[in-house]
């Protein structure tokens, strides 16, 4: 296989001998075995490798000095928002707030310490890291509006990747939505690999949403860590149709008791697109409670895969752990996998995993079609219906309609 | 308004209706009754565009032919199923799926779409004629809805898109008395001069309410006996044994 990528820790500019000497490391590390492919466990479903030398020449880093350029902000809702620019903090507001109670601040590289060594695109992204934020919310204090990230890539990104940390801290009886927004339509193909820290301490809660909206050419990787203090609440939604490729590596660790968290997804994929949703929880201390409901549709040439572990420590009774995914797959050429997992020591759990693929019920269309509905919209109709589970557990109102919204958007076709 | 010459049916090598004809003009109500498997339901399927269905013989519509029409394009010119086994459809909200449906049929006539604050107006009147809840309306498209329930949405279905041709398929069956004589009402206030109904049935009970101008008896893919409303009460009587031979 040809290289089709050539990464430089020199392009970095004003960093110490140290710094350097570690990212070499790291980068030397990545080296060794280069992009992750099929014969890795973890990857074996999505064959990074394979995928990246088909679609690229020749992946380069680069030390991106971004302008603020212009981006659309979202008018559906009133929210504060930070904007990021190929992973560098631009700007940010946070005006519907009171703004000692939140803390935003680049990505700080030189205390950065107990890396995660997971997988060569961590090493890669601890060797070429740059930009990225840390964000705290202080203790007793619940956001009025929601935090929309824009995450806007620019159009020269052109064969590059972007590499950044994200650090998201919520402090004690604390509140925070948050939406990542991609909203990209460039053709040229760019890679992003980022690593995301996320602390939720007691009685704290934070609605995590990654929305794409416009077709794009990225093929984006995130791993995301985080530590769930007791009592306090974690619900991921994922609507990332429209990426070229993606894939979510999730660890939620369940540290204390009576903490929650929740996956859904609702992912609507067509022609040669590729999206992984990986999980791990970790169920380390008694009473907590993990959901997790994925929904694929896949459309000709697409594939979704689903590799989702649930591991219950021997002291973690009364775990009440439930995974599901469901797969509609509307064409030959499209596929689906799922591994679930369970790994359980404690013997008082609740713990139950399903997964179903299949196609569209066609009595279903006849039905609406004998209504006058023209069959595309019948379609349409199922498709949206079937995903828009993923939403159930989301309280009516603003942002559950933005939401519906552009997933009707995204089945529709942009 | 229909008019059927010899029509044939076959599905998954199974030959269901055997040279079947039948006229129908505005203004009448037409009942087909008879035995298990004599081929009614196909009937149905086959008027409405049910696909998998090899079709012989001529079906003619207001002077055109709907062999070649999809389920959506009769639908549009006015062709109405109420199914016998309504479908489940989860994660469709019933009021987005009338709206869809009306909008739909109304585009294709040439009408102005109804905006959702219209819609829900008018909705809200055809569903209290019914006493059908409004609730049911914001619910999933007949997820947990009852039998009856079900039956009473496709009459509300009916009654929204004003059809020219109503096809009721056993819509009398898990009916209670009660139900029943509220789909029947419906029916009744529906019926005028320019439309007209095919009510298919197994039993009378539901012609006590809706009188039938004819009554056909079908039998293996055939139409073997034609008669006026006592037709119906003579069957109750007798069963179908004596004209099946």
């Amino acid at each position: 296989m040809k290289q089709y990528y050539d990464f430089k820790i020199e392009k970095i500019k004003d960093l110490s001998s140290d710094e350097i000497d570690l990212r070499k490391k790291n980068l030397d590390l990545f080296y060794q075995t280069g992009f992750p492919n099929k014969k890795d466990e973890d990857w074996k479903f999505s064959d990074l490798n394979s995928i990246l030398s088909k679609n690229f020449n020749n992946i380069v880093n680069d030390d991106f000095l971004t302008k603020e350029k212009n981006f659309k902000l979202i008018e559906e809702f009133e929210h504060n928002f930070i904007l990021l620019c190929n992973g560098r903090l631009i700007s940010s507001d946070f005006s519907h707030e009171e703004i000692n109670k939140i803390s935003l601040e680049d990505f700080n590289y030189k205390e950065e310490k107990n890396l995660d060594k997971k997988n060569s695109l961590n090493f890669l992204n601890h060797a070429l890291a740059l930009g990225g934020f840390s964000l705290e919310i202080s203790e007793n204090y619940k956001l009025k509006k929601p935090l929309v990230i824009y995450n806007n890539f620019s159009n020269s990104l052109k064969e590059t990747i972007v590499n950044y940390k994200n650090s998201i801290i919520v402090n004690e009886k604390s509140e925070l939505n948050l939406i990542n927004y991609i909203d990209n339509s460039s053709k040229e193909n760019f890679m992003v690999n980022i690593i995301e820290n996320i602390k939720i301490k007691e009685n704290s809660s934070l609605k995590n949403i990654l929305i794409n909206n416009s077709k794009c050419n990225g093929y984006f990787y995130k791993y995301a860590k985080s530590d769930l203090d007791k009592n306090s609440n974690f619900e991921n939604y994922l609507i990332s149709s429209g990426l070229k490729f993606n894939k979510l590596d999730m660890e939620i660790n369940l540290n204390e008791e009576y903490s929650k968290s929740s996956v859904f997804s609702a992912l609507n994929l067509v022609k040669n697109e590729h999206q992984e949703i990986k999980t791990r929880i970790n169920h380390s201390a008694p009473n907590c409670h993990s959901y997790q409901k994925v929904k694929n549709v896949l459309n000709n040439e697409s594939k979704g895969v689903y590799q989702g572990k649930i591991f219950v420590k021997n002291i973690a009774q009364k775990t009440d752990a439930y995974q599901l995914s469901r797969a509609l797959i509307l064409d030959d050429a499209a596929e689906f996998d799922a591994k679930p997992e369970l790994e359980i020591y404690a013997d008082d759990v609740k713990c139950s995993h399903g997964s179903t693929s299949g196609s569209i019920d066609l009595n279903s269309i006849y039905y609406l079609k004998s209504r006058g509905i023209p069959e595309k919209e019948a379609y349409q109709m199922l498709i949206n219906g079937f995903l828009l589970e993923a939403f159930e557990k989301l309280p009516e109102g603003e942002l559950k309609n933005f939401l519906s919204t552009k997933l009707e958007r995204q089945i529709n076709g942009y | 308004m229909l008019n059927i010459k010899n029509l044939e049916a076959t599905i998954d090598n199974k030959h269901i209706l055997k040279g079947l004809n039948l006229d129908i003009k505005s203004g009448e109500v037409h009942a087909i009754m008879g035995p298990n498997g004599s081929g009614k339901s196909t009937l149905a399927n086959v008027l409405s565009g049910k696909t998998g269905y090899a079709i012989k013989g001529d079906i003619q519509y207001n002077g055109e032919s709907l062999n070649e029409l999809s389920t959506e394009e009769r639908a549009q010119k006015g062709i109405f199923l109420a199914f016998q086994y309504p479908l489940e459809i989860p994660g469709v909200n019933t009021n987005i799926f009338l709206k869809t449906s009306l909008n739909s049929v109304r585009k294709a006539k040439g009408e102005k779409e109804l905006e959702t604050l219209t819609f829900l107006k008018l909705i809200k009147e055809k569903a209290s004629e019914l006493g059908i809840d409004e609730k049911f309306l914001s619910r999933q498209l007949n997820v947990g809805f009852s039998g009856g329930e079900k039956k009473k949405n496709e009459i509300l279905q009916m009654k929204l898109l004003q059809p020219k041709l109503s096809i009721l398929d056993e819509t009398d069956s898990g009916l209670d008395i009660d139900a029943l004589r509220i789909v029947a009402d419906g029916v009744n206030s529906y019926k005028n001069k320019d439309n007209a109904f095919l009510i298919i049935t197994h039993y009378q009970r539901l012609l006590d309410y809706i009188k039938p101008d004819f009554i056909h008896v079908l039998s293996k893919g055939k139409i073997i006996k034609t008669g006026n409303a006592d037709l119906g009460a003579q069957l109750e009587k007798t069963g179908y044994s004596n004209l099946v031979k």
